[in-house]
């Protein structure tokens, strides 16, 4: 899976969906020492949108976040923000916020004075007494009142992201770039914090550009989604659009909700380990691969008969999660199908371990990649 | 064994790692300067000592001008040498610490520094004479240079060669920690910083300054401690014209003035301890490091 990726040549390109450009990227390319971060990305973003950019490690997200921040000069490609070219532009000119992964805070400094800081020392001069008042309505709205003079070392995980958070914000910068935010808090209060995140985003009506390498945060967080993969934009749109239409497969297997076969495509059929079936819907994708949802997927006695795709496989072990139970099943080549449960569907079926059952699903609902695609 | 001693035992069980040092500091910190300051009230006649004690030493320190002299020449190269280590030590520690991105060149850059210590402490302040003579290496390229037309005389042989040397020598005991301190610095707390708008000049003294400050202040003590108690680089530089109170200990313990050498022992003591305590009133070093 994904040995093909390289020869992708995309021409997806993140374009914005609502009101007018706040900033665009055109044909960015980055190397490091022969490596290529970036490969002419380009890259838009409305007023008042939330976009998150998805990609596993070393795909280039972050160095993408850095370049519009103006902490690396891209080799070739321009910046554009409010209508001006800033590709050139100091990163301390610029009025693009920034929220590091690790906070960066400022550790011999009081909650307030980090609030503070950008206003104290800042190109543009603030009147201390309007500086006051912006820090106190910034600390109040992310919930840190009480907690002004307490050192930022003194302050929980959760707490020094919000200071973070109202650092970036109290500069009312028109965009504003996440690098992994919520990637150094505990689960339960990474929910939290997204919902936050959501809430105080759309009370300020600002762009956030938000870096994630967890699905589940794009998905659940962005207006819009931009797949990072080597360095390049392998598809972006609504949450809706990547997760029930993946453009390749990269990027179904990024989204990690899909179970992807090989096989070959031919003539309108495609032949797997689940035998043949018709796929008249083909997606134009440099390899064969047939991807079909995890709740899709439906678990039958090996005696059943079945008219579409059916593979044996041997139940291994399940997972529950809450609302769904994740159930493992392993084909004869060892290849893992995972199979999703919803339980508003009703209580889940019990699988005998070590057992062979048939899985099955209604081919409608696959997605075909191939090179003959229609 | 009942559980009282039992758990005596284990409360107690660590605590005598701690005896060796006990016994160390008694033994050559605390018990010496006690004798130091016993002797420095012992009765001083021209060819003997004996333990009747007087204040005649203490009385002859602050009455004479060659002591009091002494002292504040002392004091008044130990500030001027501590501000130039200082001034080189700081730009230099940033470069090294700050600036030099990779981490093996910044360890090879500190070693380089180092070097110098390889040789012996007298080569290292002798060889400052063959540079600062008169017809050292410094007067002899700006005479070639057509810079001066007269050779430089105050370079050699006076308080000038005295900081030159030293400065030379202590630089490094500066350079250290400050490069250290600045070498934990986050460099996202850097670009965060100029992310909110701050040019370099604010992101220094708001942000990079105050966090070094806990290696200035150690810088400082090493520097301080070192200079104060210097007398080899005054001997060999400055041609005797410049007496610190260390000198001063040194001639007085060669011709067997134990008194004596004893109270500017004790004053210099002082003097160090309420430096060491005002550098460490800077920054709190237990919550630094």
């Amino acid at each position: 899976m994904g040995a093909g990726c390289k020869n992708l040549r995309s021409t997806v390109t993140g374009r914005m969906t609502t009101g007018a450009a706040i900033f665009r990227i055109d044909g960015v390319s980055k190397s490091y020492g022969g490596v290529k971060a970036l490969d002419s990305v380009t890259l838009e973003a409305g007023v008042n949108e939330y976009v998150s950019l998805l990609g596993p490690s070393g795909s280039g997200k972050t160095t993408l976040l850095r370049v519009i921040a103006g902490f690396e000069v891209p080799d070739v490609g321009r910046v554009v923000f409010q209508g001006r070219d800033i590709t050139g532009l100091p990163a301390h000119e610029r009025g693009i916020g920034f929220v590091f992964q690790n906070f960066a805070l400022f550790p011999h400094l009081t909650v307030k004075k980090n609030v503070a800081f950008g206003m104290m020392n800042g190109g543009v001069a603030v009147p201390a007494a309007e500086i006051d008042q912006r820090c106190q309505a910034m600390i109040d709205m992310v919930g840190l009142s009480g907690l002004e003079d307490r050192g930022v070392e003194q302050i929980s995980g959760g707490q020094r992201q919000r200071v973070a958070l109202a650092r970036t914000l109290v500069m009312q910068p028109k965009l504003v770039l996440l690098d992994e935010p919520l990637g150094a808090l505990d689960a339960n209060l990474r929910g939290r914090m997204r919902n936050e995140l959501r809430a105080i985003r759309e009370r300020m009506g600002v762009t956030f550009l938000h870096v994630t390498g967890s699905e589940t945060e794009a998905l659940a967080m962005g207006d819009r989604i931009v797949v990072l993969d080597r360095g390049r934009i392998i598809q972006a749109g609504t949450p809706d659009d990547v997760y029930s239409a993946p453009s390749s497969p990269a990027v179904a297997h990024f989204l990690n909700r899909f179970n992807l076969f090989d096989g070959t495509l031919t003539a309108g059929k495609f032949t797997g380990p689940f035998g043949t079936v018709a796929s008249p819907h083909a997606v134009r994708a440099p390899q064969d691969v047939y991807a079909i949802r995890y709740d899709r997927v439906n678990v039958l006695p090996l005696t059943a008969t079945v008219s579409g795709p059916a593979l044996k496989a041997t139940y291994i072990a399940s997972e529950y999660l809450g609302s769904s139970v994740m159930n493992f099943f392993e084909t004869s080549d060892g290849k893992v199908v995972e199979v999703e449960h919803h339980l508003s569907l009703g209580a889940p079926e019990i699988y005998v371990a070590r057992q062979d059952y048939l899985l099955t699903w209604n081919p409608e609902q696959a997605i075909v990649f191939g090179r003959e695609a229609t | 064994m009942t559980d009282a001693t039992v758990a005596r035992k284990r409360r107690l069980g660590p605590t005598w790692l701690i005896l060796p040092g006990i016994v160390w500091m008694a033994l050559f910190m605390i018990v010496p300067i006690a004798m130091i300051v016993y002797v420095s009230f012992w009765t001083q006649t021209t060819f003997n000592i004996s333990p009747t004690p007087t204040l005649a030493s203490w009385k002859q320190f602050f009455a004479s001008d060659t002591y009091i002299g002494a002292l504040w020449t002392t004091i008044r190269i130990w500030l001027i040498v501590l501000a130039a280590t200082f001034a080189i030590g700081y730009p230099t520690a940033l470069f090294v610490g700050l600036f030099v991105k990779s981490k093996t060149l910044s360890t090879v850059l500190l070693v380089i520094c180092v070097i110098p210590f390889w040789t012996s402490f007298l080569i290292r302040v002798l060889a400052w004479r063959p540079m600062l003579g008169k017809e050292g290496v410094i007067n002899i390229i700006l005479l070639k240079l057509n810079v001066i037309s007269h050779p430089i005389e105050v370079l050699l042989f006076t308080e000038l060669s005295v900081i030159i040397g030293m400065t030379q020598i202590y630089c490094v005991f500066m350079v250290g920690p400050i490069a250290f301190m600045l070498g934990r610095i986050d460099r996202n707390i850097i670009e965060a910083a100029r992310d909110l708008g701050a040019g370099f000049g604010r992101i220094f003294w708001k942000i990079i300054f105050p966090l070094s400050l806990p290696g200035v202040v150690v810088g400082a003590i090493f520097v301080s401690v070192m200079v104060l108690g210097e007398f080899a680089t005054s001997g060999a530089l400055s041609g005797r014209k410049v007496n610190l109170l260390g000198n001063i200990i040194v001639t007085q313990v060669g011709s067997l003035k134990w008194a004596m050498a004893s109270v500017s022992g004790v004053i210099l003591t002082v003097v160090m301890g309420m430096v060491i305590a005002a550098f460490l009133r800077i920054v709190d070093l237990k919550q630094e490091l």
